[in-house]
């Protein structure tokens, strides 16, 4: 690989909104360096092998939020990016039942009925109020967000956009999209069910990567954020990427570099040089230094402005923005390689449903009390979990016959208390054992057999995310997904558009809008603004 | 049979003022009360004690424009300074923008609570703005709108007005939580407790809680003072009586309506529980909605309707516990006398107050605002808010539930005031569950309907019920539950009774 010593565009971090954006320009023409601090590319969309034999989705797990239009520009499939949908899910008690989630309308009628007739009568006005608003806010995930301050012609044809959309809801259901924007999970479950496990098994989405609990103001959003992609068209499914997560960040890659571009692995940025208010290039750890007029930083906004950024040369009020931005870890993942299937008592034969998300969460209250114990700075004594074996569809995670699982944890704080102290630095061994025995134990209430499975096991606490991926405490959002930093407060007032108050220097990750997920929305969305600042028109369905 | 123009029923704040207001216009009104006084939640009693509501945040001053009581109110008002207690004696006055240690000493974030001040009044009276008006939209006449576009495009300029930055700053702050906002600007004690503190109150929220920015600022909207009504909160409720009674309105306590009459699809007067009728082609009712709606009869609205009123979260969160002391209690260095306290040592705490109550128990740690409404009184009353205390205890409200409520709240309150204890001579307790029954709001509730974002505005108290008619026609909502909402203030009663005059216009 041959270096040059400036580039048109750098690109700083190699998650797949940063490859996305540098994919965009490289197809534009633009000559294109992506420099990414870990020796492999994909950030929290990685795919890697810690013992031999399987495979993990490290950080991100499943997929739906990828932008079809994306998926088309940048020719994915092309260079082996297939999802493949997974159907259903499951709730399991602690009295050795389960409430089974199926795609299917008529077998998911059935299932509900057998806890609740009422909810089972009630599902279909849900499923179709959340619909409504995938379909509504669908459109705005690869626009802009317009300032509400600006008289510029462009955030008044946004907000115009913006204003006829909501027209074209009528007042109704306008007053309808308000409400469900500012409410909480809980509460708009709690208006269409009353069984506490149904209510359980559909809270989860609302809470997922958040500070937040199923009863704060916000959630339904959160909720949204979730159901907003789709696969193959089906609004709201999600899918496993074949060979992991990894597979998404490799197409984008290889497209990437297909079209002229250059990645560098290895190479961490230790600041982003600037001159005259301007934007000139990277330096890195090892010393080396790169020049380009424009560089996007696919790290998040704090990372960026804070840690590689001189003080000096941002005005201070904008600072203290990005020092105010909430980006507050709340995850945990437990990655394992089983040697066979484990066994679900509760589960009939080969039941369909086992391919699906697992959990086993109670009641709406045991996910409250979830968060309260996150609050406090503890690891949340029953968590919400969300595990899936992937192997069961896609082969090429573990050897024949053996397994991999993936679980998600919520909650599990960034600033682990001890004693009186509450930092990431509490997060020792003891502490990660202490977080896997927690999350087994609740694994445990669905598949008893777990522990004598395990044949290795990653567990991955906030610090440890943050240390490896580079998300500030280990959000996997870059920042929270609350009303305050959505939309045209995302990430911070007045610079939602990609831009900074350094010439040249874009964000291109999920701490733009419309925030994080396996989405690369923010990354297309940079790229468009860095042609638009050269008067170029981005090509593609994305445009 | 006795006609009106128009019959309100409840005279609390809103139903006073919508009663009054209507008179002044000419109207021929009855208010009908059930309680046997005017007042409802503000002025319900638990006993010998003081009323309900102790204090004065936002009373209205377009209220008293409206209601033709001149420049000042016939009552004083006496601003008072608030104590942030502290457990450690290192309390914290704070009066307006002003915030200093008790000993004198300057407070370290005593610049920080400034601007803060300073800003979020500023926000205040913009939402200030909104409250006056009813929200947008609701098919009222082509004046009424005129004047209404009038009123936001005042706000929108006004924002303008700002400048860009603290426009997108306002529109931010707005949606946020109050627990980021005030520590971002300063570290976490009994200062920071006390801004969240004020932010929750009445609220079914903790200060984590997206949204409670607002309910911050709602109260701020009138400059942020807080103010002791001399006399009690029978004053208040006196003037707003008297106002009406001079305008012509008839006051009928002790009687409650038992159903709104109707006619089609038109009111026409209401059936008190002794079997009066009383005709009116208008109706206002300060009930909750729910509880109008069945007065009505169901079948005037529809399923999704009902659904939407059902819905409708109430969930009181705050007790009244009244304190008899031997005599007042003392704190070196602050005169408690013209004081709010305020036990909130910290953002944190008031979060953790919250916690027990999603669960339907009360806090073991409460939130304490107490105040003297009379500290010339030889044995003299110390009123309390304690919070949290939910609507939905488990196990219920019993008197011995009552009864240990009252003793955690004198214990918190003995943190900071070691004496106390041995000044308290007896105790009344009033919970949400009795302040529910007392004024048929279910649950409780500080403002009839909690006030988060998916209650408010349009939405208040449902989508499509945001502009006080209510099912059939000739009928109105008035009371807190409505836009712009609950508190000592009579905005709810005075829009709802300009929006029917306008309607009859
Ligand atoms: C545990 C976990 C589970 C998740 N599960 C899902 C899921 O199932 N589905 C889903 O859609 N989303 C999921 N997410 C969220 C999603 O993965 C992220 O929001 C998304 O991948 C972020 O992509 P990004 O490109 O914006 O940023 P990142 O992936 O964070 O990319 C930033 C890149 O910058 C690099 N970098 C950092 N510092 C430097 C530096 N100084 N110099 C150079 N490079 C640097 C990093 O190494 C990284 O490669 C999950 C996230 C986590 C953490
Ligand atoms: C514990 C507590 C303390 C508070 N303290 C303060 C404070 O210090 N400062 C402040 O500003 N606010 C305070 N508030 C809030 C404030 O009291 C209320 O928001 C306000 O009083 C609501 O007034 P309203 O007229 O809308 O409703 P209500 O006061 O509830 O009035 C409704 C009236 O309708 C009557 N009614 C109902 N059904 C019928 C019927 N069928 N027939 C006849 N009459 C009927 C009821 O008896 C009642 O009088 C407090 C609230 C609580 C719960």
């Amino acid at each position: 690989m041959s270096l040059n010593a400036t580039y048109d565009v750098i690109v700083a971090g190699a998650g797949h909104n940063g490859l996305t954006a540098a994919a965009y320009l490289a197809r534009a023409g633009r000559k294109v360096l992506v420099v990414e601090k870990n020796d492999w590319i994909g950030g929290a969309a990685v795919s890697r092998s810690l013992h031999p034999g399987w495979t993990y989705s490290n950080c991100s797990y499943v997929c739906s939020l990828l932008r079809r239009e994306i998926v088309r520009d940048l020719d994915l499939p092309k260079y082996g990016l297939q999802v493949i949908p997974y159907e259903g899910g499951a709730t399991f008690t602690r009295d050795g039942d389960y409430f089974a989630y199926y795609s299917d309308h008529h077998a998911l009628h059935r299932e509900m009925a057998r806890h609740s007739r009422r909810d089972a009568d009630a599902y279909q006005r849900y499923a179709q109020a959340v619909m409504r608003q995938c379909r509504f806010i669908r459109p705005f995930l690869l626009r802009d967000a317009p300032d509400p301050a600006s008289l510029r012609p462009r955030d008044l044809g946004e907000m115009a956009y913006l204003v006829k959309k909501a027209h074209g809801l009528g007042p109704r259901e306008l007053g309808e999209t308000l409400r469900f924007w500012t409410m909480s999970i809980g509460d708009f479950l709690d208006e269409h069910f009353e069984n506490d496990l149904i209510k359980a098994h559909l809270a989860g989405s609302g809470i997922i990567g958040t500070g937040l609990g199923v009863y704060s103001p916000g959630t339904a959003y959160v909720l949204l954020h979730h159901y907003m992609g789709d696969i193959d068209g089906g609004i709201g499914a999600w899918g496993f990427a074949r060979g992991g997560m990894g597979a998404i960040s490799a197409a984008i890659g290889a497209d990437f570099e297909a079209h002229g571009g250059t990645i560098l692995k290895g190479a961490g940025v230790e600041k982003f040089l600037t001159k005259d208010g301007r934007v000139t290039g990277v330096a890195l750890e090892d010393g080396k230094v790169f020049k380009a007029p424009v560089v996007a930083s696919n790290m998040d906004v704090k990372r960026t402005f804070l840690t590689h950024v001189d003080a000096g040369d941002l005005p201070p009020e904008f600072t203290r923005a990005v020092e105010r931005f909430k980006i507050r870890g709340s995850s945990a993942k437990l990655n394992i390689a089983l040697d066979r299937m484990p066994s679900f008592p509760a589960a009939p034969a080969h039941a369909s449903f086992l391919r699906g998300d697992l959990h086993v969460s109670q009641s709406l209250s045991e996910l409250e009390r979830a968060y309260d114990d996150w609050k406090a700075g503890r690891v949340s004594a029953k968590p919400y979990i969300d595990m899936l074996i992937p192997s069961q569809i896609d082969p090429t995670m573990a050897p024949t016959g053996a397994h991999m699982m993936t679980v998600f944890v919520q909650y599990a704080p960034y600033d682990l208390a001890q004693g009186s102290t509450r930092s990431g630095v509490n997060w020792d061994d003891a502490a990660r054992r202490q977080l896997a025995d927690c999350v087994l134990d609740q694994m445990s209430v669905a598949c008893p057999d777990i522990r004598e499975r395990i044949v290795h096991m990653e567990v991955r606490c906030p610090a440890e995310i943050e240390r490896e991926v580079g998300l500030t405490e280990g959000n996997i959002f870059q920042g929270e997904l609350t009303f305050d930093q959505l939309f045209f407060n995302r990430p911070v007032p007045g610079w939602s558009q990609y831009d900074s108050p350094i010439k040249g220097l874009y964000l291109c990750g999920s701490s733009a809008h419309p925030g994080g997920g396996v989405m690369g929305a923010p990354g297309a969305n940079a790229a468009r603004a860095i042609l638009r600042a050269d008067g170029v028109r981005m090509k593609g369905y994305a445009a | 049979m006795t006609r009106f123009d128009a019959i309100v029923i409840g005279a609390g704040v809103n139903g006073l003022v919508a009663a009054a207001l209507l008179a002044r216009r000419g109207k021929k009104v009855c208010l009908i009360e059930a309680a046997r006084h005017a007042g409802g939640m503000a002025g319900l009693r638990p006993g010998e004690g003081p009323a309900l509501a102790h204090l004065v945040h936002n009373l209205s001053p377009a209220v008293r424009r409206d209601l033709g009581l001149g420049r000042d109110w016939p009552f004083a008002l006496t601003p008072l300074a608030t104590v942030a207690l502290a457990e450690d004696g290192r309390h914290v006055v704070v009066d307006g923008p002003n915030a200093k240690l008790a000993d004198g000493t300057a407070h370290p974030f005593a610049a920080a609570h400034a601007a803060l001040t300073e800003r979020l009044t500023r926000y205040g009276a913009l939402l200030r703005n909104m409250a006056e008006t009813a929200p947008p939209g609701g098919g009222m006449s082509g004046i009424a709108m005129m004047r209404q576009g009038l009123r936001f495009a005042r706000t929108g300029l006004s924002l303008r007005a700002m400048g860009k930055p603290e426009m997108r700053r306002f529109l931010q702050v707005l949606l946020s939580n109050a627990y980021d906002l005030i520590l971002d600007e300063m570290s976490d004690g009994p200062l920071a407790g006390l801004w969240t503190a004020d932010a929750v109150r009445g609220a079914a929220l903790g200060p984590r809680s997206p949204g409670t920015v607002f309910s911050l600022i709602y109260r701020m909207g009138h400059g942020g003072i807080v103010s002791r009504p001399e006399g009690g909160m029978e004053a208040v409720i006196a003037a707003l009586e008297e106002a009406g009674r001079k305008a012509g309105c008839t006051l009928r306590t002790d009687t409650r309506v038992a159903r709104i009459l109707t006619e089609g699809d038109r009111v026409t007067g209401v059936a008190t529980e002794a079997g009066e009728i009383l005709s009116a082609q208008v109706v206002l009712s300060s009930a909750a909605p729910l509880t109008t709606a069945r007065l009505t009869g169901l079948d005037h609205f529809d399923i999704e309707a009902t659904r939407r009123l059902r819905n409708l979260r109430a969930r009181g969160t705050v007790a009244k516990v009244n304190l008899k002391l031997a005599r007042a209690p003392a704190l070196p260095g602050v005169d408690l006398a013209s004081a709010r306290m305020v036990f909130a040592p910290s953002a944190e705490y008031v979060e953790t107050a919250f916690n027990p109550s999603k669960y339907g128990e009360m806090s073991e740690a409460p939130v304490i605002e107490a105040v003297m409404p009379d500290p010339g009184a030889a044995s003299p009353w110390l009123s309390l808010l304690v919070q949290y205390a939910p609507a939905d205890l488990d196990g219920g409200w019993t008197a011995a539930a009552r009864d240990r409520l009252a003793q955690i709240a004198t214990r918190t309150l003995a943190r900071a005031l070691p004496d106390l204890p041995g000044l308290v001579t007896s105790a009344e307790v009033m919970t949400p569950d009795q302040i529910g029954a007392a004024t048929g709001g279910p649950g409780g509730h500080w403002h009839q309907a909690e006030l988060t974002f998916d209650q408010m505005l349009t939405l208040r108290p449902g989508n499509g019920m945001g502009h006080y008619a209510f099912g059939p026609s000739g009928l109105y909502l008035c009371g807190a539950a409505t836009h712009p909402g609950g508190d000592v203030m009579g905005l709810s009663g005075r829009n709802a009774a300009l929006r029917a005059l306008e309607d009859r216009a």
